[in-house]
């Protein structure tokens, strides 16, 4: 879970910056940037990041 | 767009984002039953709307500001821990994540393509017309008893589906806070819990709707009147807090029944106006 936590944080930051610089037109309206989309995908990519921190944090020990 | 115009979309937007009876319809069937000459889809016309909705987020963050503070603390410090600790405001911080990202996908892909469809005062009478069915329905399946449960005890699956319920009201005409108090009902939770939850998740969502969209204001086809635009954005959070006010005390021990009945009167006198011919849809 770890490397797909990863693996999805890539691939949105990847997606995030295609919509920016207007590369990807999927699911637009118009042509050029998407910047709208781009931040959604970044925000999706920081979740995947905080979900990758969430998998390698040392568990807290039993006492 | 006239001045009192202006100040009338401000206290509609105000008022309507939050009582569950549409805000994006009220604004279509008010103009067109008023026979205001105003171009819904101007950019001068959305980044009007891009400034009351800010107006809006604002009086949401500032009635809630105590509680927003602690749930972005345990949000931080749940991240830099690495795990849940289990408090109440982590709790809550999370459920409006996984609330929240339905709703945002849902309305960055589908916005366009719905509004550009249903925009126009027909469906938006006959949507607020099923707004109204939709809280008698959620009042109907929740029964006499209801739940009492608090918003903590939901779980994150629950959660989702509260934003998916919140999606529907891409639909113009289907109300955001209505259909999320709702879906929250229906998940056990008491009305006025079901109603924070709705405006706490809203918030996000009207901010970021505003945020994202303050470029229009600097759109050279705008022309956004100034004093008009920054009176409008103080009116809209003015009226929305008092809103907010009215509706945390009213959910405490009221349910959506007189919403339903306004929103179902509303939209079938308006649908009966329009189709007939009598006021120009």
């Amino acid at each position: 879970m770890k490397g797909l936590s990863l693996l999805l944080a890539i691939a949105f930051f990847v997606l995030a910056v295609l919509y920016w610089i207007g590369t990807l037109q999927i699911a637009t309206h118009d042509p050029g940037p998407h910047h709208k989309h781009a931040v959604v995908f970044a925000g999706l990519g920081i979740l995947c990041l905080i979900w990758f921190r969430f998998q390698s944090a040392a568990p807290s020990r039993v006492r | 767009m006239t001045f009192a115009q202006a100040m009338l979309l401000a206290i509609l937007q105000g008022f309507s984002e939050l009582f569950p009876i549409s805000s994006l319809g009220h604004t279509v069937l008010i103009p067109a039953l008023l026979h205001w000459n105003i171009d819904l889809a101007s950019p001068s016309f959305l980044a009007f709307v891009v400034v009351l909705h800010l107006g809006t987020a604002l009086a949401l963050l500032a009635f809630y500001w105590r509680e927003w503070r602690g749930i972005v603390v345990a949000f931080l410090e749940s991240i830099v821990r690495g795990r849940f600790s289990g408090s109440t405001d982590e709790k809550t911080a999370w459920l409006l994540v996984v609330g929240t990202v339905p709703v945002g996908l849902l309305g960055l892909f589908f916005e366009h393509q719905v509004r550009s469809l249903f925009a126009s005062p027909i469906p938006v009478a006959i949507f607020l017309a099923i707004n109204g069915l939709v809280m008698f329905a959620g009042e109907w399946l929740r029964g006499k008893d209801g739940g009492q449960r608090p918003l903590v005890s939901l779980s994150y699956f629950g959660a989702a589906k509260v934003g998916l319920a919140e999606a529907l009201a891409l639909l113009p005409g289907i109300s955001r806070s209505g259909t999320a108090i709702v879906a929250g009902l229906l998940m056990n939770l008491s009305e006025a819990e079901a109603a924070r939850f709705s405006f706490l998740l809203g918030t996000p969502v009207i901010l970021a709707a505003g945020v994202l969209e303050v470029p229009r204001l600097f759109d050279s086809t705008a022309h956004v009147e100034l004093v008009q635009a920054i009176l409008g954005g103080i009116l809209s959070a003015v009226t929305a807090y008092i809103s907010l006010a009215f509706l945390t005390r009213y959910f405490r021990s009221n349910d959506l029944r007189p919403f339903g009945w306004y929103c179902v009167a509303a939209g079938t006198i308006c649908f009966v106006l329009f189709f007939s011919g009598m006021v120009k849809a």
